[in-house]
């Protein structure tokens, strides 16, 4: 081979690292943001006063009956119940039902007081952008093989980036402003990348972890040949699942269940979870939170439907291989992190999408043709999706919040119209390339998109009566963040329109001492 | 995970990459006139990578071995984060920010 390890890591890397950029840097900011995915569901529902919930047995028995009420009324004939029940910060009854494998889940929320929908606002919250984070927004099966057919070739984007990057350890602390455009920006990738570069490798490893049996199911089918729920149960991580047996029956009352669950476990009650409820055969799942410590494992009773009976107790600490796969799943989803360790999570998160978007930027500087040259349609095609995604994704966040406060409280499909918001404003940003210059549109869509986000606290203070100095932390700390983005985005936007005439012009003569980069 | 144990690593993982940062050629320039001397770079580097340890050792103690390392981490990479702004915008804010991150590193330690 001519070309040596470094060179040939440098052509893998920019080109695994391009292909998949764009779909990466959604998935890196959406994910970043779901650091803070209840918070974001609070802020959206802000009619949705801070209240004591009363998280008692009896409490959660009374509210566990009010939902059964509900669903043998909307959904008697469902294979499966699922009720997210009260617990502090979210005073709600969630409710959801799969009536068939095919078919999306029925929702409904409900206050457990009065048993019937909660006077606030239809919206998906930050329950929208989580999905989106590992789906899309597609049909779940496709959104997920796409986001870990990436998140795969990340793996390989990020090391062989870290075998290529010849001085990782003396250019450490190394951010150039002063030489080339291109310099600059590598520095920028360089830096944000090996800063966190531990938070990288495992955040991208654990979430391609956490799907692992849908990317490589066939250990899993070739062993238990059709019957893959009892791999489930073996591992410990829900009762034995019973087939329904067809006839109907009815089920028992779930309150003294819930009061007999709440007093097996230390841990508070999550969810409950209703399999065939019409049938003879039902079974009921009382499912706890994590208790504190890494692994991502729910301490489970199991009971029989029809007359009550405890049946199963997954109460203790699972089997090695489960629970390393429940560590890696929860050091993914962070679920332990305290407020002040979230925020370094939450950094790490900007440092990682920062590190796609300054690489899909240098790809296209790195391949700016000389003054009065065409730019190929390659590089063409490049720049407008860097402009689309990079700059048309917070746009999209910021109409999706900006959606939530302007749209009225009792219009129809609501929720709907919100992410409609969220798709249309992102359509447009990423057209907006297509009619003007480069420079032009990477100016005019951080400029949009920090106006979006400088709109929604005054957006919030207009429409809802709590805005962020009215001593509710929620909301200040949230008027801050969008704040603090408008202010990063229209800065970025001042310095797109300086910086990219002037270095467009330099860009053919390279400072010295840039490592060549393999033009592809 | 309590914010002091957090604000403790963050003092002594600053203090400590500061040191590693200024113990090279190109930084010690930029925050101080010229390369450092042999013996400096040394005693600089030294700190540094004990700095370092100290907030792993810190981590470990306080938050056990399965929090311990997370969020050291955490903490190392957003006090790298901010030694490369300060050496970038304010190189000369570096060694007098890092210095006071020693004592304030006590103060909290006492808190603890």
């Amino acid at each position: 081979m001519r070309t040596g390890v470094r060179q040939s890591m440098a052509w893998l890397h920019g080109w695994s690292g391009l292909v998949v950029g764009w779909v990466f840097f959604c998935v890196f900011v959406t994910g970043t943001a779901s650091y803070y995915r209840a918070d974001i569901s609070h802020w959206m529902r802000p009619e949705q006063r801070e209240r004591v919930v009363a998280t008692t047995p009896e409490a959660l028995g009374q509210a566990a009956e009010v939902a059964v009420a509900h669903l043998k009324a909307a959904a008697p004939t469902a294979i499966g119940w699922y009720i997210t029940l009260p617990r502090p910060g979210q005073p709600m009854l969630d409710l959801a039902w799969m009536t068939s494998l095919d078919a999306p889940f029925g929702h409904a929320t409900l206050d457990p007081a009065t048993g019937t929908e909660p006077a606030t606002r239809a919206t998906r919250g930050g329950d929208f952008l989580y999905a989106f984070h590992f789906e899309l927004g597609l049909p779940p099966l496709i959104g997920r093989w796409i986001v870990g057919a990436c998140a795969m070739i990340v793996l390989v984007a990020m090391l062989s980036g870290i075998v290529t990057h010849r001085r990782i350890v003396s250019d450490f602390f190394t951010f150039r402003r002063d030489r080339s455009a291109q310099r600059g920006w590598l520095d920028a990738h360089n830096m944000t990348g090996v800063l966190a570069l531990p938070f990288h490798l495992m955040i991208v490893y654990t979430g391609v972890v956490t799907m692992a049996l849908m990317y490589m199911p066939w250990g899993v089918s070739s062993a238990y040949r059709g019957d893959e729920l009892r791999l489930y149960a073996e591992a410990r991580q829900m009762p034995a699942y019973r087939m329904p047996v067809g006839r109907p029956g009815t089920l028992a009352p779930v309150a003294p269940m819930v009061e007999k669950a709440a007093g097996l476990s230390p841990e508070a009650l999550e969810m409950l979870i209703v399999n065939n409820p019409g049938d003879a055969a039902a079974t009921v799942s009382a499912v706890f939170e994590e208790p504190h410590g890494l692994s991502h494992v729910h301490p489970q009773v199991g009971f029989d439907g029809a007359t009550g009976a405890v049946t199963d107790t997954l109460l203790d600490s699972p089997k090695p291989a489960t629970l390393t796969h429940a560590a890696m799943m929860g050091l993914h989803m962070a679920h332990f992190a305290g407020p002040a360790l979230r925020v370094l999570f939450f950094l790490c998160g900007v440092l990682g999408s920062a590190t796609v978007a300054t690489g899909l930027v240098l790809w296209s500087v790195a391949r700016l043709p000389r003054t009065g040259e065409a730019r190929p349609f390659g590089l063409r095609l490049v720049q407008t999706l860097n402009v689309g995604t990079v700059a048309g994704l917070p746009a999209a966040i910021a109409a999706y919040f900006l959606a939530n406060r302007l749209l009225p409280v009792d219009l129809a499909a609501r929720a709907e119209w919100e992410v409609g918001a969220f798709f249309a404003v992102w359509l447009m940003a990423a057209l907006v390339p297509l009619a003007l210059s480069h420079r032009q549109a990477w100016q005019a869509v951080l400029g949009v998109a920090a106006a979006l986000f400088l709109a929604v606290p005054m957006a919030n203070a207009l429409t809802t009566g709590r805005h962020g100095l009215g001593g509710d932390p929620l909301f200040f700390w949230f008027d801050a963040a969008m704040l603090a983005l408008a202010a990063l985005l229209g800065l970025g936007a001042a310095k797109a329109g300086r910086a990219v005439a002037a270095r467009e012009r330099r860009a053919h003569r390279p400072a010295r001492g840039t490592p060549a980069l393999n033009r592809a | 995970m309590t914010p002091l144990v957090l604000v403790l690593n963050l003092c002594l993982s600053f203090a400590g990459l500061a040191a590693l940062c200024l113990s090279m050629n190109r930084h010690h320039a930029q925050a101080f006139v010229g390369r450092p001397s042999r013996r400096r770079a040394l005693a600089l580097r030294i700190a540094g990578w004990a700095g370092i340890a100290v907030s792993f050792a810190v981590a470990v103690t306080l938050e056990g071995w399965n929090f311990g390392p997370v969020q050291w981490l955490g903490a190392l990479s957003g006090a790298a984060l901010l030694v490369v702004g300060l050496i970038s915008y304010r190189p000369g804010w570096v060694r007098p920010i890092a210095l006071a991150a020693l004592p304030l590193a006590l103060l909290v330690a006492l808190a603890v």
